[in-house]
Formats: C-alpha cells, sequence, structure tokens
C-alpha cells in the first residue's frame, strides 16, 4: 500500500464548513480536526506545558506522558469500533 | 469564584463578530483582547481550574486534559479560518487583561513575525510506517548442524540475526530521511517530530516518520503530488497525509525569524 490517504473528517460544528481562509486560493480547504495523540505531540511540545502568568515546571513529565499513554489507550478504545 | 483568562491564540485583522457565538473551554463565550494590533484570542476560565494548583491536578486528569486539548483545537481552527493565527500552547492562563496587554506587548515582535510566517499557510502531517514482518530478510537457509558445530553454528546464526536487525533499522532511518528531505524541500518548511508509540494510537507496522510540514494554501496541490511521488518511490512504506490543520508546529514565538 503506497496510496497516501489523506484525513477527510467533516467538521462543521461550528465554522459551517463554508468558510474559507483568506489566502487568496480559492481551493482552500477547510481546516480539518486534529487526532488527539497529535495535537497532544503539538501543544505540549516538549513538555513545556505552561506560558501566560502561569509557570508550572512538571518535574513529573514522566508521570504526564505515562498518563497520556493511558489516556490515549482509552480514547482509542472508544473510537475504534470492535 | 475568581477567574482567569484562557488565550487560545494570537491573530492580527481579526474581527470580534467572528468569534462571537463560539464557545470555548466549559462553554464559556470567546472574545478577543486587542493590543497595538495584535489580538488574542480569550474566554474566561475558573482559576479553581486553571490556577496554579489546579493545572497541577487537572493535568493529571485525562479526561479534563483531552476535553480542554479539544476545545482549544475547535477554537483555533474556528479563528484560522478567519485571520493569520498563531496557536499558543495548552493551557496559557492569564491572571487578567492587565497582564495579558503586557504580555502581548512583549510578546508583539515575535508574534507579528509568527503570523508573517504562517499566513496563508497550514499544517499537514506526513507519517510513513513500515511492516516489519513483511520486511524481514530471509532467515538463513538450511537444517541447523548436528553435532560438534551445532553450539558455534547458533551463535553464528544469532549474530547473522543481529546484523540483519541493524541493517534493517538502518535503511528504514534512511528511508525516513529521504521521505522528510523530499518533502520538507517542497514546502515552506518541515519538522519532523517524535515517532508515535503503536500503544497511542493504534497504527499497525513501525511509525518510521512523524513529519510535519507548513504548506502555502496555493501549494497545496504540489505538496500533495511530491507526497504521492515519494510513497511511490518507497513501495514499502506505507504514507498516511493529514491536514490541513492550524500551523501549530510552526508559529512558535520563541523560534528564530527564519525557519
Amino acid at each position: 500500500m503506497t496510496e497516501p490517504t489523506t484525513s477527510r473528517t467533516t467538521d462543521r460544528d461550528i465554522t459551517g464548513g463554508l468558510v474559507s481562509r483568506p489566502s487568496g486560493n480559492p481551493a482552500n480547504e477547510p481546516l480539518q480536526p486534529v487526532a488527539l495523540v497529535d495535537l497532544l505531540d503539538r501543544l505540549l511540545g516538549a513538555g513545556v506545558v505552561i506560558s501566560g502568568d502561569l509557570v508550572i515546571s512538571l518535574a513529573g513529565v514522566d508521570l504526564v506522558q505515562v498518563r497520556l499513554h493511558a489516556l490515549i489507550a482509552s480514547v482509542r478504545a472508544e473510537m475504534v469500533p470492535r | 469564584m475568581s477567574t482567569g483568562l484562557y488565550a487560545y491564540a494570537l491573530t492580527r485583522d481579526a474581527d470580534e463578530a467572528e468569534v462571537v457565538g463560539v464557545n470555548g473551554i466549559s462553554d464559556a463565550p470567546l472574545h478577543l483582547v486587542d493590543q497595538d494590533g495584535l489580538s488574542a484570542v480569550v474566554s474566561e476560565v475558573s482559576l479553581d481550574e486553571f490556577g496554579e494548583e489546579g493545572l497541577r491536578r487537572n493535568l493529571e486528569d485525562l479526561g479534563w486534559l483531552e476535553s480542554v486539548a479539544l476545545a482549544h483545537d475547535r477554537v483555533t481552527r474556528h479563528v484560522a479560518e478567519h485571520a493569520p493565527t498563531a496557536p499558543l500552547r495548552l493551557a496559557t492562563v492569564f491572571l487578567g487583561e492587565d497582564s495579558l496587554r503586557a504580555q502581548l506587548r512583549q510578546w508583539h515582535d515575535q508574534a507579528e513575525r509568527a503570523l508573517d510566517r504562517i499566513s496563508g499557510r497550514s499544517e499537514w502531517s506526513v507519517k510513513a510506517y513500515v511492516d516489519p514482518a513483511a520486511d524481514d530478510p530471509a532467515p538463513t537457509e538450511g537444517e541447523p548442524p548436528k553435532g560438534a558445530g551445532a553450539g558455534r553454528a547458533y551463535l553464528e546464526r544469532r549474530r547473522e540475526a543481529t546484523q540483519r536487525r541493524e541493517a534493517r533499522a538502518q535503511s528504514w532511518a534512511s528511508t525516513a530521511d529521504e521521505l522528510h528531505e523530499a518533502l520538507a524541500s517542497g514546502c515552506v518548511a518541515g519538522r519532523r517530530l517524535a515517532p508515535q508509540d503503536r500503544r497511542l494510537t493504534g497504527h499497525t507496522g513501525e511509525m518510521v516518520l512523524n513529519g510535519t510540514y507548513l504548506v502555502d494554501d496555493a501549494g497545496v496541490e504540489s505538496f500533495r503530488t511530491s507526497v504521492e511521488a515519494a510513497a511511490a518511490k518507497h513501495p514499502k512504506v506505507r504514507v498516511e497525509l493529514a491536514g490541513p490543520w492550524p500551523p501549530y508546529s510552526f508559529a512558535s514565538l520563541d523560534e528564530p525569524g527564519t525557519t
């Protein structure tokens, strides 16, 4: 299998699917929801969790990681019909 | 109950009307805080929940983390559909509007650069997997020798198996390097994230590349073509393309101006 697959989950809950980004590109595709594991990859980055007024250094980043494993396992169990 | 402001993203040229009617975390309404041409997209959150103590506790609550992350993504996508948007880290919380404004003034130049960098562009994810079973090199042929030579032959086979595994890992790594270089050269910027654990994602095979790419909205078709070409060049590899996403990996404020 070498065909790339594209995730094209439709998300119309807030955008109505009708908006387009202001890039001047008429073929603009609506932004797609990001899977939780990919989102956490990006939103938690390299363990940097907090900015703004609150600085919490999580010495327990490892702990969070471990718990993420459990989180994602449980999310997956709910999402994957088996 | 004291409240703080949860900031989802920074944007410019956004109109408050675009976020009216959209709810953030705990269904709180969104609004914009504007400062020197920059806007933060915020909603009110309880500091019991999002203060230092609350966060410490809640970041370990998996259901909580999930719902906040998904709300963060929902809001960010909504704003990014309307204006250039630099997503902030999860749980960027301010104790009040004054301190948020002070931070916006401080972030101003970096934020402008980040918004310039991602304007009219989106993030695309390309993951590549190999199937270790299909890529298993043929085991040594022949009957295992008996008698005096057996022990030595056994060790010999073990050593060869280790060498084959190492060679295979090496070949996967260079395939991933090649894929990433080919894709990154066809877009604005590319970055490799750590491959994800199969236990988290449920994918089959071995993830050898977890790449993410900043692509011009006008260049999406050619990026797709280069993904297909790269996949065709490596028939043993399964390639997965996902997007467009808000530019989560390319809007850091602490990044140098060049990518």
